[in-house]
Parts: structure tokens; C-alpha cells; sequence
């Protein structure tokens, strides 16, 4: 679920941040870790398909080309996942034209994610991840906000959208224009704050416990017997090694003197 | 439509949440503040809760006045938009006593502030 997927995302996205600064040559030549240059052969390894990279390849330039007002950046990660970077005014005509366009067919919206990175001035990131049955594709749809400006719903588009939304308001915190019903989803009545948010802590703001007295449960301001402890949470093997030798290799940007 | 124009927050031109000038945004601040208001009755009956109306009023007042210094017209409207969310829950009865409750806060005790307090709760 949105879970796992979160996660993933988030890993992906520090492997993106820390390979963005190195520069790539223009054309679409794979720079892959020294063992891995030759054909992947591993059982457990999924096996890239050139032919099918070469296809999203194409279809990420062709969006790009359909779309210059709203599309930014397109861009091919883990060799074969392609990522259409959408400004946030343009997500619905860029939804619409996925799920519509006759050589597209992204029918199916598998999941709606959020990533908060507090240190950029769009803090927030909404994933959107569509999936073709048509033409046995996936795509991911990605756009940014902060904690006031709201995004349009797309639940005019994708019926699904209506409870991921929910999830996302619920979690993060972004307000969704236009939803037809953006209520809590995952958190009790009552709660207050975002917990997916970086700045949420851990152990969060309240304690629940049964009062005798009450004869109630009663929410109380955490009051931990510890004092906070410095865990050292870096580890010695690699956390990612998948992520290291698939660089994000951009397919188009958008013309900054076009706009 | 009206979330398709932009406002303009400080140096910002930005997208509005819902208001376009502190004026509307006030008007939606009041109207939901009577709203709750005009449920206080029934919330009082419907949760049975151990509280007198006029004590639930001064709890909504409370609640309003601690946001009294918010003046960016979106952070209002959020504020407006949670608060709107919370009615719906009480008036629904999704939420519980305890979760009515919650608001008056009975088992906490105040923090001690002056040196003698202090120093009888251990703390110094």
C-alpha cells in the first residue's frame, strides 16, 4: 500500500538528491555500476528492457511536447520508471491527458503519495502513480506544494483519488481544492497535527491513557521519563545499493525561455 | 471561480485557499464561530457531558481567542477549514465524550510556574 511506497519514494528521492549534482552526458547511455555493466543476469534482479526504455523514452519526450505549459522535467529512474515532474496549476489537464489520450490509456491511479522535505520552498511533493492495463505501462505524474497553497483534487478525474487524498490531507497536511468530501482518514478524532510530517516527532504531542476517575480515556500532554537521546541511526552497509548505479537520467526539461 | 485567482500575502502573489481579503475571511471566521455556537445545546444533550452550556461557551471563546493573532488570510482559512472539519465530526456524533472532553482538559495539572510551586513539585 501507500506505505511501502512512501518509503520507497523517499529512498529513491535521497539516491536523486545526491546523484542530481553529478552531470550527465546528453544522450541516454546508462551509467551503471563497473559489475553491472554487462546484461543483467541475476534470477532475482529484474531485467531491463532496452525496447521498452527506448518506448518511455519517446512517450516521456511526446508529453513533453503536448504539454509545455505544465510539464517541467521528464525523467527515467531505476532505468525503467518513467517520472513526469508536473507544475502543481497543470496537474489536472496533466492527469486528464494521461488517462485520456488514446496512446496513453493510464486508466488507473495506483496510489497517491506524499514526500515532505523540509529544507525546499515547496516542501511538500504529491506522487501519482498511474497505471496502463492497455499498453501494460506505469507512470508516475509528480507535483510540489507547500503548506497553504492547495492543489487541485483529482477526483474529478480518478474516482480513487477521493481516499488517497484524504490520506494525504490526513498525513502531510495539504489542503486539496474542489475534494468532495477531505476529511480525516487515518488519525482519531481529535488529533491534532500531521504526523508524516518531517517535523512532527516521533513520539508525537499527546499520550493516551484510561482514567479511573474519568472512567474515560483522557489525552495529556507526553511527558517522556527520558530526556531526548541522540540515536545513531547511520549504519555501515550501504542502505540503498540499488539506487546507486541508476542515476535519474533526464529525458527533456522544460525551456526556461520558452515561458 | 474564485480559487483561481491569486492573492497576494506579503511580497508573495500566491494561491488563495478559499478567501481572497482578510474581510472574507473574517466573515467565514465568524460564521463558523456561531455555528458552533448554535450547537453548544445539543452538543451538551447529545454527549451528556458534565458541563453547562455557559461553561462550553466560554470553551468556544477560548478556543477563537487563541488564534486571534493569525493574520495570513490562508492560515485562517486552514484554521476555518479544521474547524469547520471538527463541527461536522461532533454534529455527526463520530466523536465520543471522551473526545468532547478532551477540550476542557480536567486531569491536567498546570505547570508549576513560581519558585515555591517549583520547589514543592521537586523541580528545583
Amino acid at each position: 500500500m501507500s506505505f511501502t511506497l512512501r518509503t520507497i519514494n523517499v529512498g529513491r528521492n535521497v539516491a536523486r538528491v545526491l546523484f542530481n549534482k553529478v552531470c550527465y552526458p546528453v544522450s541516454q547511455t546508462v551509467a551503471y555500476k563497473s559489475d553491472q555493466s554487462q546484461a543483467e543476469n541475476r534470477p532475482t534482479v529484474a531485467k531491463l528492457d532496452p525496447l521498452q526504455k527506448s518506448q518511455l523514452i519517446d512517450f516521456g519526450k511526446y508529453v513533453s511536447d503536448c504539454l509545455p505549459k505544465y510539464v517541467q522535467k521528464v525523467q527515467i529512474t531505476s532505468g525503467n520508471e518513467l517520472e513526469v515532474l508536473v507544475h502543481p496549476d497543470g496537474i489536472i489537464p496533466a492527469l486528464q491527458f494521461f488517462k485520456d489520450h488514446h496512446s496513453a490509456q493510464f486508466v488507473n491511479l495506483v496510489d497517491i503519495a506524499g514526500m515532505d522535505v523540509p529544507s525546499r520552498p515547496n516542501r511538500f511533493e504529491i506522487i501519482y502513480n498511474l497505471l496502463s492495463l492497455r499498453y501494460n505501462s506505469r507512470i508516475r505524474v509528480k507535483t510540489y506544494t507547500d503548506e497553504l497553497t492547495p492543489i487541485d483534487s483529482a477526483c474529478e478525474v480518478f474516482k480513487a483519488a477521493n481516499w488517497y487524498e484524504r490520506e494525504i490531507w490526513d498525513m502531510y497536511g495539504v489542503f486539496f481544492a474542489n475534494h468532495p468530501d477531505l476529511r480525516r482518514i487515518l488519525t482519531d478524532y481529535g488529533f491534532e497535527g500531521h504526523p508524516f510530517r518531517k517535523d512532527f516527532p516521533l513520539s508525537g504531542y499527546v499520550e493516551l491513557r484510561y482514567d479511573d476517575e474519568q472512567k474515560r480515556v483522557v489525552v495529556e500532554p507526553l511527558e517522556l521519563a527520558q530526556e531526548f537521546r541522540r540515536f545513531e541511526l547511520s549504519a555501515p552497509w550501504e542502505q540503498f545499493p540499488n539506487f546507486r548505479g541508476n542515476p535519474v537520467e533526464e529525458v527533456t526539461t522544460a525551456d526556461p525561455k520558452k515561458e | 471561480m474564485a480559487a483561481r485567482q491569486a492573492i497576494q500575502v506579503g511580497t508573495k502573489t500566491v494561491r488563495p485557499v478559499l478567501s481572497l481579503d482578510s474581510s472574507e475571511a473574517r466573515s467565514r471566521v465568524l460564521s463558523l464561530y456561531k455555528a458552533w455556537y448554535r450547537q453548544i445545546p445539543y452538543i451538551v444533550k447529545d454527549y451528556d457531558i458534565p458541563k453547562s452550556e455557559e461553561q462550553c461557551r466560554a470553551k468556544l471563546r477560548e478556543y477563537f481567542v487563541k488564534n486571534k493573532d493569525v493574520t495570513d488570510v490562508r492560515v485562517i482559512d486552514l484554521l476555518v477549514i479544521k474547524g469547520q472539519m471538527e463541527l461536522k465530526e461532533v454534529i455527526n456524533i463520530w466523536k465520543q465524550k471522551g473526545h468532547i472532553m478532551t477540550y476542557f482538559k480536567p486531569t491536567e495539572e498546570p505547570k508549576p510556574k513560581d519558585f515555591l510551586s517549583k520547589f514543592f513539585s521537586g523541580l528545583e
